[in-house]
């Protein structure tokens, strides 16, 4: 009944709920964002903006809610400009959900913020607060309506975030990275949410996955121009595009079985057990980090980890996984020394205690979830050079290992560029560069693919794969966890659950219901893409006998025909993947992985082919 | 004229006396800080919630917003006027039985406390060695050091300070803590506080945890990168970058929340959405505060009773 109470929705003017015509925008830097932009977006349209980062994705999301002005060009939304009173209305019915959740939940509760769009509708309290309280249900936080945003955690604050956007009930929702910084699990949740959005859903995203889910056409952008306009399984199915505009990201299944095959094994599971390699490592007998019984308890008593025993060895690389809240990130600051819980800890054999632990990070280097927490010098040389400044290096060491750092890290030649303004794969490199010039023994990393387009996460994965350190991966993303490390710590809740090789932990099934590590629909959108891409149409000679009627003279007969022609035919077919061989080729490689299909395409062949006598062709009789 | 009165104590005192006092607040400190950090409602949380008892019940709880700051407000203002030690220390008593009634947990108030006690102990301090002596002042001397004479009536002065301070300090706890901010701030509007200033406190409020935790997670990545802060010039180039960056962050922050309100139809206020209804209950809590307080302020100033 609220929704009787809301102001008109604008009446639609034409046949597109956007118009945009040669629209081009340009900062205040010079640098130009968009440039001659022709998009018609018709209502009820479910369209992923992607590209790379830089592309002018957010520019344009920014035009259609009218946060940015028209430069040039023209934009008309339900045919008119937005422009004053049209504006001021159509952002009423236009939701735009921000990437940082902190950005969008400005009241001091949760209620307060997602009443605050529908009382600017005009609605009355009462009206309000019902929509509230359904947009509240809707996204699983009725619970939670009078709590303060920084007590949610991100998963929530995200969909609070939604919940007041649903709350106006919007025509239009616009999303931007959506799927930031989420755990599998909220991923889904939103997921599901989105799914049930009938009106029309604009969203950016390096998450192709997702955008699969929820879009059906795909606009490409690349240095603000439209590349293409497809059906987003047109996308998908033309990997040569995707790889153009850095969004291949099917290097993460070309490579390995999917999870689902590994389950196919069916190993019967046993409880917790160490497991130190799985034959590529050789480490040596002493740990290089041990913890015994080790805790840690927050001020208002959240035991965030509680009896944790684990042994790392020099040269292991180690996952650690787990839900959003599980203890990952505790237990890595206090690996780094940046907190101390109870317990023994030991370093290289050295105990580490409240007073000594901040020595840590002579040994320990730790890129950080967001990047931008770590860089805050004027220039990408300072940044690097901080670390090794710090530790009191000569000036000539420090000027080596910037070099060295920055090459390793494929930003050679950035010295002078100034951090803020690089691209979010650029800063996570940079953050990266800034660890490895202290030359740690120890690397950790949280979340390192977190906002990174396809291309940057491939880079970073060539950089990973090629360097000599103990590794610790804190991530979501199982590719990572399964083409960088040996062995898996899971945590629930504080405890470690399981400790075993990263094999072992794929074939897992029991997580899904205890830790929510659901990947289930990531591996099945992967699997219908690797399948969308492999049929695919190929033009090549057929050599054809068939019979029909023909004239010789006053003669008609039928006899068999043989021929030669070349044609075009859709053609499925699967890569060869050999379990015990993986591919020898690099993930960045160019050249496609190994895979074939009978009869090949390079010899004449024959086959059916329906309706072959209608098409006209010609030979010789 | 009555002639000063001057009390001889051993030199000894005065070291004994120190230590005594230094040693006691560092114990109440102590036993304080203990007291808040258990009570913390979120890790890393430094600061609290001020409205966080909100959701609360009682009498306080169902106030006004806007009869309750006019109430308290001017409780605050006669006690601030009060001069007698016995009238001050009545109001706060008053005060601790509004906390009571408004079932704060203590350590809230506490805490607030705590925060300020540092400062306040200088009162105590300094004022006994500073205050210039009047006739019928008592004076303290240790052994031969005149240089320290304590003036009894500066140490008194630096007591009553410190009363009014802790008094108006712990009556921000029913005045805030028991409506949510929002309601608060929008009863204040409607009192006539400019409604920017009341828009610009609400989200102030709402962005300093987010700035604390950006704070937090930036300093951890200067400490994971080996930083110390030391006497070097280099440390103050580095916290110069850090205070520089986190504006840099801030103004950035602030940009996109501004747009993040205006897509959501935002054009220049916030809409009210508090419901206030003055009831007799209201009028009648707020006539007895003013009553207490104003009846206080006779009190003092009379002599009445003796005070």
């Amino acid at each position: 009944m609220h929704q009787l109470a809301r102001n008109l929705h604008l009446q639609q003017d034409g046949p597109a709920l956007y118009e945009l015509r040669d629209l081009s925008y340009t900062y205040p830097n010079g640098q130009t964002a968009l440039e001659r932009i022709d998009l018609d977006i018709a209502s009820g349209d479910r369209i992923a903006i992607i590209g790379q980062n830089g592309a002018g994705k957010s520019t344009l999301l920014k035009h259609l809610n009218g946060l940015l002005s028209v430069q040039q060009g023209s934009l008309a939304y339900k045919g008119q400009a937005l422009l004053e009173e049209h504006l001021r209305r159509a952002r009423l019915e236009i939701g735009l959900l921000f990437q940082d959740p902190d950005d969008q939940l400005f009241c001091n509760t949760l209620q307060e913020d997602v009443l605050f769009g529908p009382l600017n509708q005009g609605l009355d309290i009462t009206a309000a607060t019902a929509a509230t309280n359904t947009a509240l249900a809707a996204v699983g936080l009725a619970g939670a309506a009078r709590r303060a945003p920084h007590k949610l955690s991100y998963g929530q604050r995200k969909r609070a975030g939604l919940a007041g956007l649903l709350a106006m009930s919007p025509d239009v929702l616009l999303l931007d990275e959506p799927t930031a910084n989420l755990d599998p699990h909220q991923e889904e949740v939103l997921l599901q949410l989105l799914k049930d959005f009938t009106g029309t859903l604009i969203c950016i995203t390096h998450n192709l996955l997702f955008a699969y889910e929820i879009c059906e056409r795909a606009v490409v952008l690349d240095r603000g121009h439209i590349h293409h306009d497809y059906t987003f399984k047109e996308l998908v199915s033309h990997k040569a595009s995707l790889r153009e505009h850095g969004l291949d990201f099917t290097f993460r299944f070309a490579e390995s079985p999917m999870p689902e095959d590994l389950h196919a094994d069916d190993q019967t599971q046993s409880p917790v057990r160490e497991t130190h390699t799985d034959g590529h490592l050789a480490p040596e007998n002493s740990p290089l980090i041990q913890l015994q019984d080790y805790g840690f308890t927050y001020p208002d008593g959240t035991e965030a980890l509680i009896g944790l025993d684990l042994d790392i060895s020099r040269g292991e690389t180690l996952a650690i996984v787990g839900e959003n809240g599980a203890g990952k990130t505790t237990l890595v600051s206090c690996l780094m020394g940046l907190r101390c819980g109870s317990g023994e800890y030991r370093l290289d054999g050295k105990q580490v205690t409240d007073t000594n632990r901040r020595d840590n990070c002579q040994q320990i280097g730790m890129v950080f979830q967001d990047s931008s927490d770590q860089l805050f010098c004027p220039s990408c040389y300072e940044e690097v050079a901080f670390g090794p400044r710090q530790l009191g290096l000569p000036n000539e060491t420090i000027k080596k290992r910037v070099a060295e750092a920055l090459g390793q890290t494929g930003l050679s030649g950035f010295d002078e560029r100034v951090p803020l303004h690089l691209s979010g794969g650029e800063r996570k490199r940079l953050a990266l560069a800034a660890v490895l010039a202290m030359q740690p023994q120890i690397l950790i990393l949280d979340e390192p693919t977190a906002g990174l387009d396809p291309a940057g996460e491939e880079l970073l994965l060539d950089i990973l794969k090629g360097l000599d350190v103990t590794l610790i991966l804190i991530s979501h993303d199982l590719f990572f966890v399964r083409r960088l490390t040996h062995r898996t710590l899971v945590l629930h809740e504080g405890h470690p659950v399981q400790n075993y090789s990263t094999k072992d932990f794929f074939t897992d099934t029991n997580l899904t219901s205890l830790n929510q590590l659901d990947f289930t629909y990531r591996n099945r959108c992967g699997l219908e893409i690797m399948r969308l891409q492999h049929e695919h149409e190929h033009s090549h000679q057929h050599h054809h006998s068939h019979e029909h009627p023909h004239r010789h003279g006053d003669l008609v007969h039928n006899h068999l025909h043989e021929h030669e022609h070349e044609h075009a035919h859709t053609f499925s077919h699967t890569h060869r993947t050999e379990p015990d061989k993986p591919s020898q080729l690099p993930a960045n490689s160019a050249q496609e992985p190994t895979h074939g299909h009978l009869p090949r395409a390079d010899q004449p062949h024959d086959h059916e082919h329906p309706n072959h006598e209608e098409e006209p062709h010609k030979h010789e009789h | 004229m009555t002639e000063q009165q001057t009390i001889h104590l051993a030199a000894y005192w005065l070291p004994l006396l120190g230590c005594g006092v230094i040693l006691c607040s560092w114990l109440a400190m102590r036993a304080l800080r203990r007291m808040i950090t258990t009570r913390q409602e979120t890790p890393n949380e430094q600061i609290p919630t001020i409205d966080a008892e909100a959701s609360g019940r009682s009498l306080i709880h169902s106030w006004d917003p806007r009869f309750k700051i006019i109430a308290l407000l001017g409780f605050a203002f006669c006690a601030v006027s009060l001069q007698s030690p016995i009238t001050i220390l009545i109001a706060l008593l008053l005060t601790i039985i509004t906390l009571a009634i408004a079932r704060i947990p203590w350590h809230r108030p506490l805490r607030r406390l705590l925060a300020m006690n540092g400062f306040l102990v200088m009162f105590l301090v300094v004022m006994p060695l500073t205050v210039p002596t009047h006739s019928g002042d008592t004076l303290v001397v240790f052994g031969n050091w005149q240089m320290l004479t304590c003036n009894l009536r500066g140490l008194e002065l630096a007591l009553i300070i410190i009363g009014k301070a802790w008094c108006v300090a712990l009556l921000m706890e029913p005045l805030l803590a028991t409506a949510p901010l929002g309601a608060t701030l929008e009863g204040l509007t409607r009192l006539g506080l400019p409604g920017k200033i009341s828009e610009m406190l609400l989200i102030a409020h709402r962005y300093l945890f987010v700035f604390l935790g950006e704070v937090q997670r930036m300093r951890s990545g200067m400490e994971a990168r080996a930083f110390r802060p030391g006497r070097r010039w280099d440390t103050l180039r580095d916290l110069g970058n850090f205070v520089g960056m986190l504006l840099v962050r801030s103004f950035e922050r602030t940009h996109r929340v501004y747009a993040a309100m205006q897509a959501r139809g935002y054009t220049g206020t916030l809409p009210h959405h508090h419901q206030f209804r003055g009831a007799m209950s209201d009028w009648l809590q707020t006539t007895i505060w003013l009553g207490l307080g104003l009846g206080l302020v006779l009190v003092d100033r009379l002599g009445v009773g003796g005070f």
